[in-house]
């Protein structure tokens, strides 16, 4: 073995993750990239510390790092092949797996976005192994391609307005999937080819090989819906995710904006989270900040960025969703106390759905409280068949009947109400 | 003690010091892209010079990485959204065109944009 082959296999090693050479500083950190551009609040965990540091240009990533996006922040990562990991604000992710070896010209690539907006864009064409970013609630191959995708409510949000998913399909605000290809496609010039995605979850597969073609995915144990078109519309929202800067100069529509047009009576695409699920407190936070982290553990205290501005208030956000457990229900009263009349729909005045509000806590009569979501550990439900959506009208493609998520009455039905409890002897 | 004594621990102490250096040459290369695209102008030079070599999605990505320091870098935009078209997402690239209201760029821009993607619209300019 001559000495070029030989330190050219150490090479290989060297740059596989997983393997520590003692004596070599950078390979034994396990760097899989650096951080190219870095805007606002960006803040890197290192497995094994609490707290989270400020990311700086050019700093190095390495595996099982989770970066930490705050409010309207972003950050772009190039991988040691070149491929580029960007996220936008309030995102978390962590590149879990990453074997590069540049002599055979492979890459093995796994990474979890596990909330926000993220795009990847493959580096250098390789001639084996696998690239797939995860989600909560979905598993996404990746060949040779550029992908975007958001996680959480704003997924919920934005396939709310699509054609091929609708209002009625409602998503889980913490872990809604929505992935859209946006390249290469098949007539794209220069040394890139054409590239595609696979979505799998709940048991099935989905495959786009075209850009701008979605698939989305509501929640846990859930098949994806699609491949679909995204509509323009759609599209700039999940652009306002990943850019925020330039969503502020352009104006661009967030997805929260969606909950003004809501049509009355079709309620919120995102199902109240179960019970027994905490729900992060989102406040926000001046100067950026991380909000899903008590006070006392987050990281360096960053000074006071004069270019940081509070993002303006959101009422439309802030109001949750209808949570039966907090709202007066008209349950039987103890029997110490007279029950009080049920609300009758001529008797009670129906508040006019005020801009802060959604459409179907106003008007509607509190519910029965709906199933948890499907977990992974029970039965998924019937999945529904796969569809193309091309060029189908919402109304010829019917709802599931077993979808836990379809609302579970009507909004304003006097005959969703419970009866009225008997009169205490 | 001969040469050939001495030969195998040379070896080893290459192979010693070949990983470190073999991995720190990725990462310098990642550095040295990083530092040509500091500003608008630098980075414009790079990804033109990454689009003649083919490299369009890493042209992308640097007019990305611009953009995020410098959203005001209107030529970078444009070009950006000709690299769209050019990576045969033209629906994709006209809505972003379409969303740039007020932007300006230069003629050659301009120029660039309908050479890609095709006759397109202005957008407004302070809508």
């Amino acid at each position: 073995m001559t000495r070029t082959s030989l330190a050219a296999a150490a090479a290989r090693i060297a740059i596989a993750a997983g393997l520590t050479a003692a004596g070599a500083p950078i390979a034994s950190a396990q760097v899989v990239g650096v951080s190219a551009a870095v805007k606002n609040d960006v803040r890197i965990r290192v497995p094994g510390t609490p707290l989270p540091r400020p990311v700086q240009v050019k700093q190095r990533v390495a595996l099982r790092d989770q970066v930490q996006t705050g409010v309207k922040s972003q950050l772009q990562v190039l991988l040691l092949d070149k491929s580029v990991f960007t996220v936008g604000a309030n995102a978390r992710l962590t590149i879990d797996r990453y074997v590069y070896d540049p002599s055979r010209n492979t890459r093995s690539f796994g990474a979890t976005v596990a909330r926000g907006a993220f795009r990847f864009a493959s580096g250098r064409r390789t001639t084996g192994g696998t690239s797939t970013i995860s989600t909560p609630v979905a598993s996404i191959g990746v060949r040779g391609t550029i992908v975007e995708g958001v996680v959480g409510e704003a997924a919920a949000l934005i396939a709310a307005e699509e054609t091929a998913v609708g209002a009625r399909m409602r998503g889980d605000p913490a872990t809604a999937s929505l992935i859209v290809l946006r390249g290469p496609g098949r007539a794209t010039q220069g040394n890139a080819a054409p590239g595609s995605i696979t979505v799998t979850s709940g048991g099935r597969t989905a495959t786009a090989d075209r850009p701008l073609l979605a698939i989305y995915v509501p929640g846990p144990g859930m098949a994806p819906i699609g491949p679909f078109p995204i509509s323009p519309g759609g599209l700039m929202q999940l652009q306002a995710l990943l850019h925020p800067a330039l969503a502020d100069r352009f104006g661009w529509r967030q997805p929260a904006d969606n909950l003004a047009t809501v049509p009355p009576g079709q309620g919120m695409p995102l199902y109240p989270a179960p019970r027994d699920r905490p729900r992060l407190p989102r406040p926000p936070m001046p100067g950026g900040g991380f909000d899903d982290e008590p006070p006392g553990q987050r990281g360096v205290q960053l000074p006071n960025l004069p270019n940081l501005q509070p993002p303006p208030p959101r009422p439309r956000t802030q109001a949750p969703p209808p949570r039966p457990t907090n709202q007066p229900t008209p349950t039987p009263q103890p029997r110490t106390a007279a029950p009080p009349p049920p609300p009758s729909p001529a008797a009670a005045p129906t508040p006019t759905p005020t801009p802060n509000q959604p459409p179907s806590s106003v008007a509607a009569p509190p519910p029965p409280p709906p199933p948890p979501p499907p977990s992974l550990k029970s039965a998924p439900p019937p999945p529904p068949p796969p569809q193309q959506f091309n060029s189908v009208p919402p109304t010829a493609t019917p709802p599931p009947p077993s979808n836990p998520n379809q609302p579970p009455g009507q909004p304003g039905k006097p005959s969703q109400k419970p009866p009225p409890p008997p009169p205490p002897k | 003690m001969t040469v050939r004594d001495l030969l195998l621990p040379g070896l080893l102490a290459c192979a010693w010091a070949a990983p470190a250096q073999a991995q720190a040459d990725p990462v310098r290369e990642l550095d040295a892209l990083i530092d040509r695209s500091g500003d608008p102008a630098s980075a414009m030079a790079l990804a033109r010079s990454q689009i003649g070599e083919g490299d369009l999605l890493g042209a992308a990505a640097t007019l990305e990485r611009v953009l995020i320091d410098f959203p005001d870098a209107d030529d970078a935009l444009l070009l950006h959204a000709s690299l769209l078209c050019r990576l045969d997402d033209r629906p994709g690239a006209r809505a972003e065109l379409a969303s740039l209201n007020g932007v300006a760029g230069s003629g050659a821009a301009w120029a660039e944009v309908t050479a890609a993607c095709g006759p397109v619209p202005r957008p407004g300019r302070g809508e």
